[in-house]
């Protein structure tokens, strides 16, 4: 208890406490420029952070990390671009709600969920960092196989309609990650003798590609289609008002609490990332909805504008960025690959994340987790400035000048993820495959998905297999991996549910006004 | 008449060569490191750099990061760079093996070695409620079964340490192979297998926080922090060194005076008290190895792999 004090008064130092602020005001802004994200901020930000003290360096990182998360929702919901890949399921309801002339409204719920789902993480990160940490070591090669299958399986959840289309995509996403360097064989694949891919296809490059630029084609497509048809130009949605009625708070705080204990869950366990977590609480969320509000009167459509389609994700989303950091401060493992640059820059100032970071400079790790604690607190007020000065300043200009603004970002921010010109093709080709598929109907999520756990499904699958001595039954051996065994049956649930479902949908009598539940988004 | 003009060209040509050299530096120097920011090659780096920063008058030592494609992209821009000492690698060993494994466009003697910084001698990790207790143990038992061992890749050079130790004592294991020491770590003091290899500089901070232990360590010296820890060679299994290194690098036909130039200054690096701590402090040991040391430690190191990758087809 002495030592989470210490920790706030470390944080509290006003030195300190401006940096923190200063890092979420400008992990807000990056969040919300589409084509950079808080992996190019890091990377620029780490070789200045050497001139920084420690806990000043730690504490802008920290609000970095936290505000970018919540900022990617601003362009996902006005312009339909997310500003981060954590963002990326925000587009949906939230542009959608966003284009009804609620834009208030949406940014209201996103930024209110983010400050819930980081407020409710951190505070389980203050609590029960060391019990959770353990939950992290229960995680071998089988229970990480199992848990990348889950994730996987969460794309039913994604499938609009067309289950062929989301299997292509997922397929597409898997396929692209085989590319590289393998891990399980030690050999290149797939690399046509390019030097390029031998560790796969770049990520951060790809993802600025498949989101960014796709972005710029189809604000494009629309100009066109404007000019064509001769049609003002739509403007970017008026913002109005952004106070969230009490009767809607009451409706989302047990999706927020549900994807808040996601996002936990999923942030406690190294290399499970962002991107799971928002697609499975978008999963449980948009199953509870139709349960509940589905056909109702005055209720949009799942997918067309719901106020639990933007909470779900964003509570997500913050969740992870608190609770990623408790298997790095606890064991040294990193959660992901922004949360592994932490430990870049806590080793520039002679910190090493692990047991003895508690012991040795237990002031530092407890004003880590503080912060983000803090810094939560500190987004709420400053979202809604930034919202405000944002949209007023970048939104407000012509569409067809944005289309050069953002093109010109998402190839800034992928040439600045390692200086090397490949990767603007990259970004260039990721967004032309984006598009094409839009312009297919195949949904983007499932290849994300797949692209994120492919190269770890593999491993963990092999590595598993390895350790059995090629038994599959490896996985759902309920005595010796319990966890694993219990994820492949959640996993089996959800492809079976729509299904089972469905065929109860059919005997019920037409004309009740229940459409089927697999149609969405 | 003609021999003495030529003799007189050579001489002036070398002269100048020198009278540049003298110069040197008159700009900023690149150091470019293959990687991302943050890493351990990164974060070594930049503490060089601001030391080193100390020193020189009138031009800085900036560090530029060229990531991709497992070093190779950063790698071969020095490689292919002038050879004029403006333009230094942050050298590691996966230079020597990249040729043979990923198909990189360099070879070894495209590099000239400046200095060493830090050697990382492979460790023999097993998770702290293990029941092995020595190196011994573990290799009876290795020989009787094949054990789970932890990597951090295939043909990575822990597991041709691993490959290596296999031929040395006849032990078998079954490699598991990682994305990232996240992984390795989380595995390992997990229990979710029966050892490793690691590096020194990754291993020892979990050591002392009591969460794994190290059986071995293969160099010809024992730890400062750790002296407890047997050689590989004391606890009998049969290979004197296996370390990665760190270190300096610059294009093959770098003028020599830039070369002793920048060995000097890394030497002068070494010889600082706050470097010497930090380097502690961020789990490297700080080493200084001078060009002729360095070429050695590299010479050694392919003679070890090169073997290995031939005999077991690796990159193939």
């Amino acid at each position: 208890m002495d030592q989470i004090f210490l920790g706030f008064a470390q944080l509290l130092q006003p030195s300190v406490l401006l940096l923190l602020t200063l890092g979420v005001l400008a992990g807000l802004v990056v969040g919300s420029i589409p084509g950079i994200n808080d992996n190019i901020a890091f990377a620029v930000f780490i070789p200045f952070s050497f001139g920084l003290p420690a806990d000043q360096a730690l504490a802008l990182m920290v609000g970095v990390y936290c505000a970018a998360a919540a900022g990617g929702a601003i362009p996902a919901i006005m312009i339909k671009v997310p500003g981060t890949a954590s963002a990326l399921i925000t587009t949906i309801d939230g542009n959608a709600m966003a284009r009804t002339g609620q834009a208030g409204r949406a940014l209201s719920i996103a930024m209110t969920s983010s400050v819930v789902g980081g407020l409710i993480s951190s505070l389980v990160l203050l609590v029960c960092a060391p019990a959770l940490a353990n939950i992290a070591l229960r995680f071998g090669y089988v229970e990480n196989a199992a848990l990348t299958i889950l994730g996987l399986s969460s794309v039913v959840g994604l499938l609009s309609g067309n289950v062929l289309k989301g299997m292509i995509s997922a397929a597409l996403g898997l396929l692209v990650a085989t590319i590289g360097y393998s891990q399980v064989t030690g050999l290149p694949r797939y690399t046509f003798g390019s030097v390029n891919l031998i560790e796969g296809v770049p990520f951060v490059p790809m993802l600025v590609g498949l989101f960014g630029v796709a972005a710029v084609f189809e604000l494009l497509r629309d100009i066109f289609k404007e000019r064509r048809e001769s049609q003002p130009y739509t403007s970017i949605p008026v913002i109005g008002s952004m106070k969230l009625e009490s009767g809607l708070v009451r409706r989302l705080l047990p999706v927020w609490g549900t994807s808040s204990a996601i996002g936990n869950f999923i942030g406690v366990l190294p290399g499970a990332g962002m991107l799971m977590a928002i697609y499975l609480a978008y999963d449980q969320a948009a199953r509870r909805y139709r349960r509940r509000f589905a056909g109702k009167e005055g209720e949009a459509e799942w997918g067309k504008g719901t106020p639990e389609g933007i909470a779900a994700p964003e509570a997500a989303n913050n969740a992870v960025t608190a609770s990623s950091m408790v298997p790095l401060l606890s064991l040294g493992i990193p959660g992901n690959s922004t949360s592994a640059l932490f430990i870049g820059a806590m080793a520039l100032h002679g910190l090493v994340p692990g047991p003895l970071l508690f012991a040795q400079h237990g002031e530092i790790a407890w004003m880590v987790i503080v912060a983000f604690l803090v810094a939560n607190i500190v987004m709420w007020p400053l979202a809604f400035v930034v919202i405000r000065v944002v949209s007023r300043t970048i939104f407000s200009i012509p569409k067809s000048v944005m289309v050069g603004i953002i093109l010109l970002l998402c190839i800034l921010g992928a040439y600045s993820d390692g200086n090397n010109l490949f990767n603007v093709w990259v970004a260039l080709g990721a967004g032309v495959v984006a598009f094409a598929m839009n312009l297919a109907g195949i949904p983007l999520g499932p290849a994300i998905l797949g692209l994120v756990l492919g190269a770890q499904m593999e491993a963990s699958i092999s590595n598993s297999l390895n350790i059995s001595q090629g038994s599959w039954l490896i996985f759902i051996d309920p005595v010796n991996h319990p966890i694993a065994a219990a994820m492949i049956a959640f996993s089996a649930l959800m492809w079976v549910a729509p299904l089972i479902s469905g065929l109860r949908g059919r005997k019920e009598p037409a004309g009740t006004g229940q459409s089927t539940p697999v149609s969405e988004s | 008449m003609m021999k003495s003009l030529i003799l007189g060209l050579v001489l002036t040509g070398a002269l100048s060569n020198v009278a540049l050299a003298e110069d040197y530096p008159t700009r900023d120097i690149d150091l470019v490191v293959p990687f991302a920011p943050g890493g351990a090659v990164d974060v070594t780096s930049r503490l060089i750099a601001a030391t080193a920063n100390t020193f020189l008058q009138g031009a800085e030592i900036v560090v530029s990061n060229r990531a991709g494609g497992g070093g190779v992209i950063g790698q071969s821009f020095v490689a292919g760079a002038d050879p004029d000492g403006y333009t230094v690698l942050a050298m590691t060993s996966s230079v020597v093996t990249n040729p043979q494994l990923k198909g990189a466009p360099y070879k070894v003697s495209d590099y000239t070695p400046v200095a060493a910084y830090n050697l990382d001698p492979e460790v023999l990790v097993v998770p702290a409620n293990s029941p092995f207790k020595t190196a011994q143990d573990l290799i009876a038992a290795a020989r009787q079964a094949p054990l789970n061992m932890d990597v951090a890749g295939i043909a990575t050079s822990h597991h041709m340490a691993g490959i290596a130790l296999s031929n040395a004592t006849g032990a078998k294991f079954s490699y598991l192979p990682a994305k990232g020491f996240g992984e390795q770590l989380q595995a390992m003091v997990g229990g979710h297998v029966d050892c490793g290899l690691w590096a020194m500089g990754e291993a020892l901070s979990h050591a002392k926080s009591g969460s794994i232990r190290i059986l071995a360590v293969a160099s010809d010296v024992h730890d400062e922090s750790m002296p407890e820890i047997p050689t590989f060679e004391e606890a009998g299994l049969g290979i004197p060194i296996w370390a990665t290194f760190r270190g300096w690098a610059v294009p093959a036909d770098t003028p020599e005076p830039v070369v002793t130039f920048l060995s000097d200054l890394m030497k002068k690096v070494f010889e600082d008290a706050t470097y010497q701590q930090k380097m502690k402090e961020g789990g490297y040991e700080p080493t200084y190895r001078g060009a002729a040391d360095f070429q050695k430690i590299i010479t050694s190191y392919a003679e070890q792999t090169s073997t290995i990758i031939e005999e077991n087809k690796m990159g193939k």
